[in-house]
């Protein structure tokens, strides 16, 4: 079976536009800076979230108009130009073999979408734009990307809820293990709109403030929802000999994935729904509970699925539960929708490399009645090569993935032979 | 290196505007039945076209038993109906598969587009605090699979592909990695879109909507007609379709992915990216162009459409394309956007289990343009082994599906 080599990366987050970045910051226990900037929201009670502080298209993606990107558009293209330059594709091998998109998104250009209704209601119908009409089909950021860097591989859009980004890493290992292509970008982007704010406020899931400005912290006692941030990531993904052959740089590989619906019929069945992804994941990278040296939680503050998720993790982990550091960095970058499963894993493959996994900002005391895991309160060395992921959706997707680092020359490979 | 596993088609559900159900559906592409009329589901007076391809009297209650319709949207309700018409025409027993593995794989271009309709009539007449509380859980387009799968207890995979006008094939190629990876003992996949006003606006402006009829490849035609539908796949691997008994359609022998990366609603000039997907698929299912017996094309009725995917054929079958015949199913259906290639492979499917290919409807006068065996307006029995469909999408999305006859 072929393997998928992880070669680069590219990230669009407020705390900056490098896997390194990233990570040091979350390292350093930041907290995002998002910004709100519409009045209608004045009387809600949340607070935090919103768009980055500052992100300029034109300084990633120079040459050409970018008026017919809209936002999301942007932001994706952004994210592929900093992917492709870090793993070292130029424009020169774009031309000369076929590279694909597979993009993660819960909402897409739901904004343009919105604004595109709005306007033909109010103007009617002959005076919409057919350009942002180009842009409100929900593939629109993936076309976009592609034509912008002239990816003329398999371009897919994956929708799965805030599982959107990690099921668009597991389809596009997929097509590398089994279906027979060498090169594909693979991540998730959602940008923050009105829309998914309102909506979200709206049913009570974003957090409320206690009179002070208080950022979500994933599974303690008092966790009240979630903050919705926004942003991009991709991963450039390759079929292992090829990445070889070409002298890429191989940072780290996908060994597997696992998917589940919880189908909300019995509500007690949550937990047994992320667990069966997450031993699914383990079963799909032919690995053992005892193989993962740190996860990367899903939770972002949200009260039920950050409990539902400690249970789950307690119960695949069962014996070693303890021992394995787990990590939640939505307690610093809040809830990025389709953008979460891409960040958080180019983050758990820097920890793994820098042998340094980042804390849950704020994590004083968990929930009581959640079960004792070993919550990284403060960052931590952690010594192995493999992580998993988890990302947990509010509608029931889950989707769970193990990411290992690339061996080093002295360290014993721990995998089966390729066929 | 082993061989590769057989994926194969076990049942077919879908809703239409011409016929609900594998039969009635059939029967009705045979006779060339067309559903185009005035739209009713908004108001177009203020628009300056007014056809559309609606489903007329679907009742939600007779196909959604155990959500109860009214909290879920119309795409998830035709979804909902395919599927369990897929399911029944299969003969499958739920409770003898593990629904724990069972997974849902659906295409769309809108999802559920009525919840953020409503959510902009609120915003304009300034009510926007009181945003419904079911928007986030009804609109976004995951919820679409996610309600298929809650309907029939399904906790495997639920994905939507919304890959426009080409996300039915998107879906159908993913259920079929799926299968041969071991994850799932069946997968449902298929596509689905209702009428959404939105679209219609787009399209609208963009002059792309017919007046009076849907023609493709005709000489006069004037455009595409938007619909809506809904049609899902039963797929299984071949030896557990025999191991339970069910009846095989036929095989999903391969497909072909692949991007223009050109522009976000016209196709390549040349058919370059159109052609590579026929070619990718052909390889992959091992087939040569040679055997290839039908075509279901994309076909929309569009002047550019139309002539650009004749180019495409050109360029990839040679002078062979002209030994093929190819048919618009959409000069019946209009464009049922998302449905539209899950429609077209239940066709192919049906084609090669009754050895008869549905006409392309309203095709009197032939353009030179487009001088291909296009099939014009009375369906034949035609020897069909192998069918291809291909389906086209803005962003410039090209796919290709071949559906082989079952070799015993």
């Amino acid at each position: 079976m072929k393997r998928v080599a992880i070669t680069g990366a590219g990230v669009i987050s407020c705390f900056g536009d490098s896997a390194e970045i990233l990570h040091s910051a979350l390292c350093n226990g930041e907290q995002a800076s998002y910004q709100i900037d519409f009045d209608e929201c004045a009387d809600s009670n949340c607070r935090q979230g919103g768009r980055l502080p500052s992100f300029r298209a034109e300084s990633y993606l120079p040459g050409k108009p970018l008026r017919a990107l809209d936002r999301t558009g942007r932001i994706v293209a952004a994210a592929a130009k900093l992917a492709l330059e870090n793993s070292g594709w130029t424009p020169e091998m774009l031309s000369r073999h076929e590279v694909g998109l597979v993009l993660g998104t819960m909402f897409s250009s739901m904004h343009t979408i919105s604004a595109f209704d709005r306007h033909g209601l109010t103007q009617g119908p002959s005076c919409v734009s057919p350009m942002d009409f180009a842009n409100t089909v929900l593939n629109a950021a993936a076309g976009q990307t592609a034509i912008w860097h002239n990816l003329r591989g398999i371009n897919s859009t994956i929708a799965g809820g805030t599982a959107s980004g990690l099921m668009a890493l597991g389809y596009a290992s997929d097509l590398i293990r089994h279906g027979g292509q060498t090169a594909l970008l693979a991540g998730g982007a959602d940008e923050f709109s009105f829309e998914a704010w309102c909506g979200f406020e709206r049913v009570g899931l974003l957090c409320r403030s206690n009179g002070h400005s208080e950022f979500p912290v994933p599974f303690s006692a008092r966790r009240n929802g979630f903050v919705l941030g926004e942003g991009s990531a991709l991963l450039m993904l390759e079929e292992w000999e090829t990445a070889r052959e070409r002298g890429a740089s191989i940072l780290g590989e996908i060994r597997g994935h696992g998917s589940s619906y919880h189908a909300a019929r019995n509500p007690d069945g949550a937990p047994e729904a992320i667990a069966r992804a997450m031993k699914a994941a383990l079963k799909d990278s032919r690995m053992l509970p005892s193989d993962i040296h740190c996860i990367s939680a899903s939770a972002n503050g949200s009260v039920l699925a950050d409990r539902h998720e400690a249970m789950a993790i307690y119960t695949t982990f069962n014996g070693s539960s303890q021992s394995i550091p787990v990590t939640a960095i939505k307690s610093m970058l809040g809830e990025s929708l389709g953008t979460a499963g891409a960040f958080q894993a180019i983050d758990l493959l820097q920890s793994l490399r820098s042998h340094l996994l980042p804390a849950i900002r704020g994590l004083e005391s968990h929930e009581p009645e959640m079960p004792s895991l070993h919550f990284c309160r403060q960052k931590q060395d952690i010594i192995g090569n493999s992580g998993l992921i988890n990302s947990v959706g509010i509608d029931g997707n889950v989707c769970s993935l193990v990411i290992s680092s690339a061996p080093g020359e002295d360290t014993t490979i721990n995998q089966e032979k390729p066929c | 290196m082993t061989d590769r596993l057989t994926v194969v088609v076990t049942g077919l559900g879908m809703v239409t505007s011409i016929g609900t159900g594998r039969q009635q559906f059939w029967d009705a592409l045979l006779a060339g039945r067309c559903a185009f009329g005035r739209v009713r589901s908004f108001d177009t007076s203020r628009y300056n076209v007014h056809l559309g391809a609606e489903i007329q009297d679907f009742d939600p209650h007779s196909h959604v038993l155990e959500l109860d319709p009214s909290t879920i949207g119309r795409t998830s309700q035709l979804a909902i109906a395919a599927a369990r018409l897929a399911l029944t025409d299969g003969s499958l027993d739920l409770d003898k598969i593990d629904r724990t593995q069972a997974g849902i794989c659906l295409g769309t271009t809108s999802g559920e587009p009525h919840f953020i309709e409503r959510f902009d009539e609120r915003y304009v007449q300034g009510e926007i605090l009181n945003v419904d509380q079911g928007f986030i859980r009804g609109y976004p387009c995951h919820v679409v699979p996610g309600n298929v799968a809650r309907e029939l207890g399904f906790e495997g995979e639920a994905m939507m592909i919304p890959t426009a006008c080409a996300a039915g094939n998107y879906a159908i190629a993913h259920a079929c990695d799926v299968l041969r990876s071991g994850k799932a003992p069946i997968m449902l996949a298929g596509g689905a879109d209702c009428f959404s006003r939105i679209t219609y606006t787009g399209f609208a402006r963009l002059g792309a909507i017919a007046p009076e009829i849907c023609q493709p490849f005709d000489r006069n035609r004037k455009g595409m007609v938007p619909g809506e539908g809904s049609a899902m796949l039963l797929l299984e691997l071949k030896d557990h379709a025999i191991a339970r008994g069910a009846r095989i359609y036929c095989e999903v022998a391969g497909y072909g992915l692949s991007c223009d990366a050109h522009h976000m609603t016209a196709a390549h000039p040349q058919g370059e990216g159109a052609s590579r997907a026929v070619t990718l698929a052909l390889q992959q299912s091992g087939i040569v162009a040679e055997e290839v017996d039908y075509i279901s094309a994309h076909g929309t009725g569009t002047p550019t459409n139309d002539r650009l995917e004749t180019i495409a054929m050109k360029r990839t079958f040679g002078e062979m394309a002209y030994k093929i015949p190819i048919s618009s199913i959409k000069s019946m259906l209009g464009h049922t956007m998302g449905a539209a290639s899950a429609i077209e492979a239940a066709v192919c499917a049906l084609a090669i289990t009754h050895q008869q290919i549905p006409a392309t409807m309203n095709l009197h006068v032939p353009d030179p343009e487009c001088d291909l065996d296009y099939v014009p307006n009375v369906a034949r029995k035609c020897n069909v082994k192998v069918a291809m469909s291909n389906a086209y999408a803005f962003g410039g999305n090209n796919s290709s599906l071949v559906f082989r006859a079952c070799l015993a």
